[in-house]
């Protein structure tokens, strides 16, 4: 086990805490050995509102994860999210000052320095910064501009940003319970490492987590990541919007989701009635199954609707020939890839954690993604850092290649 | 600014309270003309990111936006930067909108202010209960696809924050032009059309008439619709006034060849003729716009202030529409015979006769013709505007200025969203997006029955 290494992926989310134990060799490939969950109580909108019942749901399912892997986890690759996280692509530009301008390694970095130099508000603080494209003397396209010759580079780089004191939050309750966070990532990000295939990234890919509170999305086009975003609605709001429109209690309207929910209209369901006394919530309680549907498919339909708008703003609805890949718990609605189909006007598909090997059924579930993909978040990071030693931790924790593969 | 502006203003006619709110580039050019034609008792006011476009401003208020926030300023296409400019602003463009019955929020879609701007102040207007009409100019297909997307997304958000959206692409006027017309011709017939839905709908609440299209009746067709609409404004003239006035109707660029009449829910209709005017005229027109809507909800008003040789008509077309295929609709009229292709003559005065509050500052100017509008070029630059014309304008502006008598609270015929409770995210902070609240069930905002 010598040339092996640990990596856990710990996702806080706001219906489930999961935590994927990683197997990674060296070379880079990783092989899922462990999983734990508890159910989240304290999380609203992937933000934590109460502490003490978190610890408590994050402890079980650490533990779990142990037990099953087998191991004694120690520190931990952290997703975040939530409302108050941005993403936005910003250029560095640095002259190339050497005599012979050739372009070196330190170029490379002031360049990189140069596009961090974001302009963010004061409480905001900056968590991804991720190289898209080199250019040189202003031609485009450039993966690794090192040796080559030029007056002028610039670097064109993904960012993401998010509010200081709220991504404290959940990492001064990991530490809390003794476990080192190595380092966080936006969950939308490790969503999509753990779906997207090579070809998929190249030919242009959207990835949507339909979480319970939150939904985050990413996009990839020529091999890089070009935009993500977060909404703070999920799940949560299909059943909440249940809860009203069909007079039940939230819980109920849950299972009403997840037992008879569509997010298309079934045209055969036509106010077809189900009675719901058995389960003594009010005798005598029936409810529509078309108004059921119609509620449902209307907020998913919104959903989808807030995103295909950004990225119909961001311009980028004509880069996605591979399509949308649907994750998180929501993705198990019935008809949901229909509905983006017909949202988005690509193909859409269920997206699987392909992209590592080992418990077959967790690679399946589409609730974890997120978690599977810190896993690799955390392989590219420890791949990046040995290299990088002596530029500094914040380079180190904040500037990682995620395209090692394509050298 | 006086807090008065906080009550719901009426002056004593008891006419809706209007607001023009023009949003970027092309909403302060088209609401800095709207406020040099000058409708009596209406606010004009031009936001921008950018002091320079701000600067041209002599008629409407000008308001500069993200003042505060370190980003800077000038959103230059930068949507980010402009939501958050406009966002920062929040409570100042509430002072705007408010106590307003009837606000149309303006703006050019495709770049960054006005596309990101124009559907938060819409919402906002809607907060404070007042009906919303957005008015938008989408770009030319050559701008490219980058800016047609960004436009497309940006009627969307417009559609969904407000009750309905006059929308004109640039793109359709040279699709009925051809590409030999000029930029600026093509600019200016678009900027017609798009005054003109405004100053239509407009007139058509404020004028006294025979037969009223009233507020009540244009919150009743438009109210929580969210459609796409029309307003176009014809002048009918010659033996028979009835076919002249379909005919110009039909071969208006915003008709599209008479599809949006077919696709429209409703119509409404306010014709204004000489003291003579009959009911059998009346009929006749009606009828022949009626053959050509399968609406079958049409508002009819008249007013009989005119000329007797002119029938003038204001027709207010509000489809609803699924899906923004308003970019495929500007193709639509590709499809035109050459013959009928170019009735892009606009009728050369679509404000009333016989009303003077009406400003004419436009080239023919001289004085003989000023109780008629000729259409008004975009703003002038500052140096166009003489010292002599600027004090006419002023004065002009001093004479609107609406009768501010005592104002009665009116009572909003409908409430804004009904406040739900917030159940599952009681504890967690709202969910706000450009101005609408996500946490409402979606059934709920779009307006849908359970029945
Ligand atoms: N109809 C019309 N459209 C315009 C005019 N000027 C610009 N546009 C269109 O409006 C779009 C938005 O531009 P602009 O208003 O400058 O953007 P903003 O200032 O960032 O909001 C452009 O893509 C043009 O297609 C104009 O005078 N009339
Ligand atoms: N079969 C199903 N149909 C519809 N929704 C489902 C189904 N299964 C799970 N969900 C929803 O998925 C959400 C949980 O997804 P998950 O990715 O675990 O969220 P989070 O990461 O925010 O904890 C919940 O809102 C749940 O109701
Ligand atoms: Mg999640
Ligand atoms: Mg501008």
């Amino acid at each position: 086990m010598s040339d092996s290494q640990i990596i856990v992926g710990l996702e806080i989310g706001t219906s489930k805490v999961c935590v994927v134990v990683g197997e990674v060799n060296d070379n880079q490939v990783a092989n899922i050995i462990g999983l734990g969950q508890s159910k989240s109580r304290g999380v609203r909108k992937g933000e934590i509102v109460d502490v003490s019942v978190v610890e408590e749901d994050v402890r079980n399912a650490i533990v779990e994860a142990e037990h099953m892997a087998d191991v004694e986890i120690q520190s931990v690759f952290l997703g975040v999210t939530g409302s108050h996280m941005r993403g936005f692509n910003n250029t560095g530009v640095h002259p190339v000052v050497s005599a012979d301008r050739e372009i070196n390694d330190a170029d490379i970095q002031d360049v990189i320095k140069n596009a961090k130099a974001v302009n963010l508000p004061s409480d905001h603080s900056v968590i991804h910064v991720i190289r898209q494209h080199f250019r040189v003397d202003g031609q485009d396209g450039v993966l690794n501009p090192e040796g080559m010759l030029g007056a002028k580079i610039e670097v064109d780089v993904h960012v993401v940003s998010g509010r200081y004191n709220r991504l404290q939050n959940p990492i001064r309750l990991v530490s809390g319970l003794h476990l080192q966070v190595e380092n966080i990532a936006f969950n939308g990000l490790a969503s999509s490492l753990a779906t997207l295939s090579t070809e998929q990234k190249e030919l242009g890919s959207l990835v949507i987590d339909l979480g319970a509170g939150t939904t985050e999305y990413a996009i990839y086009s020529g091999g890089v990541i070009k935009h993500t975003g977060v909404l703070a609605v999920g799940g949560d709001h299909v059943s909440n919007d249940l809860a009203y429109g069909l007079k039940v209690p939230l819980g109920r309207a849950e299972q009403l989701k997840v037992d008879n929910g569509s997010a298309v209209i079934d045209p055969e369901s036509n106010d077809r009635m189900m009675d719901l006394s058995s389960d003594n919530i009010i005798p005598g309680k029936k409810v529509n199954l078309k108004h059921l549907q119609m509620i449902m498919s209307m907020r998913l339909r919104e959903i989808f609707e807030l995103i295909a708008n950004d990225i119909e703003q961001a311009g980028l609805i004509d880069y996605l020939r591979a399509g949308v890949v649907l994750c998180g718990g929501g993705a198990r609605t019935p008809h949901i890839t229909k509905l983006a189909r017909e949202v988005f006007n690509l193909p859409a598909a269920i997206g699987r954690s392909s992209t590592v090997s080992g418990i077959k059924n967790a690679l399946d579930e589409p609730e974890f993604s997120t978690s599977i993909g810190l896993i690799k978040f955390g392989a590219f990071q420890s791949q990046a850092m040995p290299k990088r030693e002596g530029l500094g931790r914040a380079i180190r924790k904040q500037f990682v290649s995620l395209f090692g593969g394509r050298k | 600014m006086t807090n008065s502006n906080l009550m719901r203003d009426h002056d004593n006619s008891d006419n809706p309270v209007i607001r023009f709110i023009g949003l970027g580039e092309t909403g302060v050019k088209l609401v800095e003309t709207l406020a040099m034609i000058g409708l009596k008792g209406v606010q004009s006011h031009s936001l921008d990111t950018d002091n320079r476009s701000l600067s041209r401003c002599h008629q409407s208020k000008t308001l500069l936006l993200g003042k505060s926030i370190p980003c800077g300023l000038g959103a230059g296409g930068d949507v980010a930067l402009a939501r958050a400019a406009v966002e920062s602003d929040r409570d100042h463009i509430l002072k705007l909108v408010s106590g307003a019955d009837l606000v149309f929020v303006i703006a050019g879609m495709g770049g960054g202010t006005g596309t990101e701007a124009a559907s938060f102040v819409a919402r906002l207007a809607k907060e404070t209960g007042a009906l919303v009409v957005g008015v938008a100019a989408t770009p030319f297909n050559c701008e490219g696809s980058r800016r047609c997307n960004k436009a497309a997304g940006g009627i969307r958000d417009l559609k969904q924050s407000s009750d309905v959206v006059f929308h004109f692409s640039n793109e359709e006027v040279i699709q009925i032009a051809g590409g030999e017309i000029s930029l600026n011709n093509a600019l200016e017939i678009a900027n017609r059309h798009l005054c003109e839905s405004v100053l239509g709908l407009s007139r058509m609440l404020i004028e006294p008439g025979l037969l009223n299209v009233s507020f009540g009746d244009l919150q009743a067709s438009m109210k929580g619709r969210h459609s796409l609409g029309s307003t176009l404004c014809v002048e009918g003239v010659g033996e028979d006034l009835a076919a002249d006035v379909m005919k110009k109707i039909l071969s208006h660029p915003a008709a599209r060849m008479g599809k949006a009449l077919s696709e429209a829910t409703t119509l409404l209709v306010h014709l204004s003729g000489g003291e003579n005017l009959s009911l059998a005229k009346i009929n006749t027109v009606i009828e022949s716009i009626s053959l050509h809507a399968s609406a079958n909800d049409v508002i009819v008003g008249a007013s009989g202030s005119g000329s007797d040789n002119v029938l003038q008509v204001i027709l207010v077309i509000v489809q609803e529409t699924k899906s923004n295929n308003f970019i495929m609709d500007a193709n639509v009229s590709k499809n035109l015979p050459e013959n009928e292709a170019l009735d892009l003559s606009y009728p050369e005065n679509f404000m009333p006769s016989g009303e003077n509050s009406y400003m004419d500052l436009g080239s023919d100017s001289t004085g003989a013709n000023r109780v008629r509008f000729a259409y008004t070029p975009p703003a002038p630059a500052v140096e166009t505007i003489t010292p002599e014309m600027k004090d006419s304008l002023l004065e002009a502006a001093a004479k609107q200025e609406p009768n501010r008598k005592k104002r009665k609270e009116i009572k909003q015929e409908m409430l804004p969203l009904e406040v739900i409770s917030k159940g599952r995210f009681e504890k967690s902070e709202p969910t706000i997006h450009k101005g609408e609240d996500l946490d409402q069930p979606t059934y709920i905002r779009r307006g849908m029955m359970l029945n």
